[in-house]
């Protein structure tokens, strides 16, 4: 068979596409961008909470909408690539949540007022919310899904009580319901239409 | 079954695709005419910062100047300013006012 170059740049570009690092340097792109405002000085800690903390949820509940997603669609290539990915996507959900909650640290600067206004609604549960975003994050591996076998599962379901801490901490923090709902409401339509509309059993995936 | 999965679908994504315009969080509202008699929001700084105030951050919020820093008291709190009398109108941490001049 004669040589084609075409299809060897299309191999090529299928492999890189494909590999686990290129998918990494994906989800940090948003990261990079917001740290180059930061590090040049054109946004202080207060303007990176937002930013941050969009990203978090968007990569929350991407990861989440996938599943309900194959369960309505059926299995599609596309869809099982991105499933592949999923543990990916979490882990960078809470990897932005991290840096939301430093930069939290960083603009509030002391204990004192952080404790002050800790039982706000609006703020207690971005706490609780990072709380359950441990377990799920530590327990994003191969040996995590080995050890804990069919309780991975039960465990990784605390990505629903976080999500539902997650869309209070983001409406009651701005007093403002549109930005948080324009982005959950996806995955409360999918959720709910998995549940109402799919006898299926649920489409494994990591 | 499929149409509706599918309309679902389409729902969801135009959802999350058109974004919702960002509106302000307008704790209060001042009524202070044109901006050309207001002052500067350099000057409110000075003020507060001659007052005790840290200043991190302040915008036009309602049409008052809003100002994210620490009190004198130091609490961490977001305030609102007349933008032409440089009045204290509203003062809050996340959850809680901590002063709101009456009328406002």
């Amino acid at each position: 068979m004669p040589f084609d170059s075409s299809l060897a740049s299309e191999c090529m570009l299928r492999i890189i596409l494909n590999k686990k690092a290129t998918f990494w340097l994906l989800l940090s792109i948003p990261a990079l961008l917001m740290l180059r405002e930061y590090g040049a000085g054109n946004a202080i800690a207060m303007d990176m909470l937002h930013p941050t903390g969009e990203w978090s949820a968007r990569f929350m509940i991407f990861a989440m909408i996938l599943s309900p997603t194959v369960t309505i669609l059926g299995p599609r290539p596309w869809l099982g690539w991105l499933v592949q990915r999923r543990r990916a996507l979490g882990v960078a959900a809470f990897c932005y949540a991290v840096l939301h909650l430093i930069f939290y640290v960083v603009d509030m600067g002391n204990l004192d007022d952080m404790l002050a206004e800790f039982w706000a609604l609006g703020i207690w549960t971005g706490w609780a919310a990072m709380l359950l975003f441990v377990p799920l994050a530590a327990t994003s591996n191969d040996s995590s899904m080995r050890a804990l076998k069919a309780g991975w599962k039960r465990l990784q379901r605390l990505a629903y009580p976080a999500a539902l801490l997650v869309l209070v901490h983001w409406i009651f923090v701005h007093n403002n319901l549109g930005p948080a709902l324009v982005h959950f409401i996806p995955l409360i339509l999918l959720v709910a239409a998995r549940y109402f509309l799919s006898p299926r059993p649920q489409t494994k995936g990591a | 079954m499929r149409i509706y999965s599918t309309l679902i679908l389409v729902g969801a994504a135009s959802l999350a695709l058109s974004s919702a315009p960002a509106a302000a969080t307008g704790a209060i509202k001042c009524k202070a005419g044109p901006v050309s008699s207001w002052k500067s929001q350099d000057v409110l700084k000075a003020k507060l910062v001659k007052e005790g105030w840290t200043v991190r951050k302040s915008k036009v919020d309602g049409g008052c100047y809003e100002v994210y820093g620490t009190t004198p008291e130091g609490d961490r709190v977001e305030a609102y300013f007349h933008p032409v009398t440089l009045e204290k109108l509203y003062v809050a941490r996340r959850g809680e006012v901590l002063f709101r001049k009456a009328g406002y």
